[in-house]
């Protein structure tokens, strides 16, 4: 449904997006992750036709976002929620996309009802808490009952009824068959939402695999008092090894029985081999350590 | 196109700046004329001059000439905001084809603007008529309703060019202080800096500047030049009208050109 196809964002000498290639296939949701400054918003900004692509081309359906007729009823984004007139009610906000998309005032109702805004639609939106501003930007999205529904960063500021309602929401929205993309930087949300994850670092494709995947790849923590002599062992095995500490190393790409092998091979004194629970957040600070593992990292998370 | 247009009238009359700003135009407008013409009437009697007549809107027309800065604010208003709270991103993902944005807002903004220029005129005209056709002021101020429907008019496309100008210039510059600064320097700054150089190619061009050139449009008899403007009232509406097509096509480069 959306196409990346070699996305590139240059600011100056500063590269944002860089050559960025993903699909994202309708049914799913598609968590993005990456640490501030990755390129999450830039890349979704072009998607919608907001920042203009430096080199290569993002696609809705096939074609150019400009090339939409009425947009908003194929593509509903939230980037930033408080990007609204604040003198400006958020029913008078809602009316004015509804009309730019020919959408009928109906639905403008209806939005508001989803997302829960009640009697706050008549204020002025520069008065709305963070918390109401996401409702009444999810409203926003929502709106043109569109195939395709992008998020950025949309449980910023919501209570803990609000973030299961958002969780809830994307569910069902993926479950509806749309296609569902939402960038956030809190990995135990994605854990709970995403069926499938797209990492980037520097504005470049760390890792781009199912949920499961991710968290699957294995991870070993390893204590020896020959760390050093045991990580060029291991790295010459194909092993990604990250030292921890003095006589610390982090172990990924590798089973736990074949780490024990190979140390065992090489005469090394093992103090500790554990396993490490997989949780998201540990698969997303392997993924995104530093610059130098990518290119191994990435092979891996494949 | 015409959603595009429905949108940007949504958006322009819910938000409550619109309304001071008209109300400050018709304000001073309404004050403006009657100071003007009151002033005009009072110098005439003193002077003594025989059957001198004062149209009601010629005041009107004068007053402009500063009351006009309400329908430069607004327009810009219905601009800058957008690009000061970040909406400018969910208009452009509404229509994201720039140059209908730019459209519909000018499109929108401008009639709008004919309309309140012709009406905060006809409130003006008919309050300047009510206190200066006494015999206190001579009784000069005459209300013949061909020319006054004629005057109203072009205060009225007056106020839609400039606001349209108004648009272009704001969509080029994006923040309010440095457009109202432009749109201030193109109107006042730069022709009366023009003007003092005492250059006769100088006070060429400076009456040939938005303001001067609406001036001459509207056959402005009393203004910051001293007198009318001397070419026709239809090159004063050609000028006005290259001004627009300029600024908006300069708002255009820009809107396309860069990211939102």
């Amino acid at each position: 449904m959306i196409l990346l196809d070699r996305l590139t964002k240059r600011f100056g000498d500063r590269t944002a997006v860089d050559d960025l290639s993903l699909e994202l296939k309708p049914g799913t949701v598609t968590g993005f992750l990456g640490p501030n400054g990755a390129g999450k918003s830039t890349a979704m900004r072009m998607i919608l036709g907001l920042d203009r692509p430096t080199a290569g081309r993002a696609l809705v359906g096939g074609r150019p976002y400009h090339e939409l007729e009425h947009p908003l009823r194929t593509v509903g984004a939230l980037l930033d929620a408080r990007a609204v007139h604040p003198a400006r009610s958020g029913r008078a906000h809602l009316l004015a996309l509804a009309r730019s998309n020919g959408i009928p005032k109906a639905r403008v109702a209806r939005v508001l009802e989803l997302s829960g805004l009640g009697a706050a639609a008549g204020k002025r939106a520069g008065t709305l808490s963070l918390g109401m501003s996401q409702r009444l930007g999810i409203a926003g999205a929502l709106l043109g009952d569109p195939e395709v529904l992008m998020f950025d960063e949309p449980v910023n500021g919501l209570d803990p009824d609000g973030v299961r309602w958002v969780r809830g929401l994307m569910r069902s929205l993926a479950g509806e068959g749309r296609t569902v993309f939402v960038s956030s930087h809190l990995m135990s949300e994605m854990q709970l939402t995403a069926d499938h994850l797209v990492v980037i670092g520097k504005g470049r494709l760390i890792a781009d695999a199912p949920l499961e995947q991710v968290l699957a790849n294995p991870s070993v923590l390893i204590r020896s008092p020959h760390a050093g002599e045991l990580a060029a062992r291991l790295a010459a095995e194909g092993v990604v090894v990250e030292r921890r500490g003095e006589n610390e190393l982090i172990a990924t790409g590798a089973s736990i029985e074949r780490i024990g092998d190979l140390a065992h091979d090489a005469g090394v004194r093992l103090h500790e081999l554990s396993p490490r629970a997989a949780s998201l957040e540990q698969a997303y600070h392997e993924l995104t350590a530093g610059s130098v593992e990518y290119g191994a990292s990435k092979e891996g998370a494949r | 196109m015409r959603n595009a247009m429905a949108a940007e009238w949504t958006k322009l009359w819910s938000v409550r700046s619109t309304w001071w700003c008209l109300a400050a135009g018709v304000v001073a407008t309404v004050l403006g004329a009657l100071t003007l013409g009151g002033a005009q009437a009072t110098e005439a009697m003193r002077e003594g001059l025989a059957g001198v007549r004062i149209v009601a809107t010629e005041p009107v027309v004068s007053a402009m000439a500063f009351a006009h800065y309400a329908v430069i604010t607004l327009a810009m208003l219905a601009v800058t905001s957008e690009y000061a709270s970040g909406s400018i991103r969910g208009t452009l993902q509404a229509v994201p084809i720039r140059g209908r944005v730019l459209a519909a807002k000018a499109l929108v903004v401008a009639p709008a603007m004919f309309a309140a220029g012709v009406l905060s005129g006809a409130v003006a005209a008919l309050v300047t008529y009510a206190v200066l056709a006494s015999p206190v002021f001579g009784g000069l101020t005459v209300f013949p309703i061909g020319e006054v429907v004629a005057d109203l008019l072009r205060l009225g496309l007056f106020c839609a060019l400039m606001a349209a100008v108004t648009v272009g210039v704001s969509v080029a510059v994006r923040a309010s202080a440095g457009s109202l600064t432009l749109m201030f320097m193109l109107t006042m700054g730069l022709p009366l800096m023009l003007v003092m150089t005492g250059v006769q190619v100088a006070l060429e061009v400076s009456l040939r500047m938005p303001l001067f050139a609406g001036l001459a449009f509207m056959e402005s008899t009393d203004n910051m030049t001293g007198g009318p403007i001397p070419y026709s009232p239809a090159e004063g509406l050609a000028w006005l009208v290259a001004w627009a097509v300029l600024a908006l096509a300069a708002g255009q480069v820009v809107l396309r050109r860069r990211d939102a």
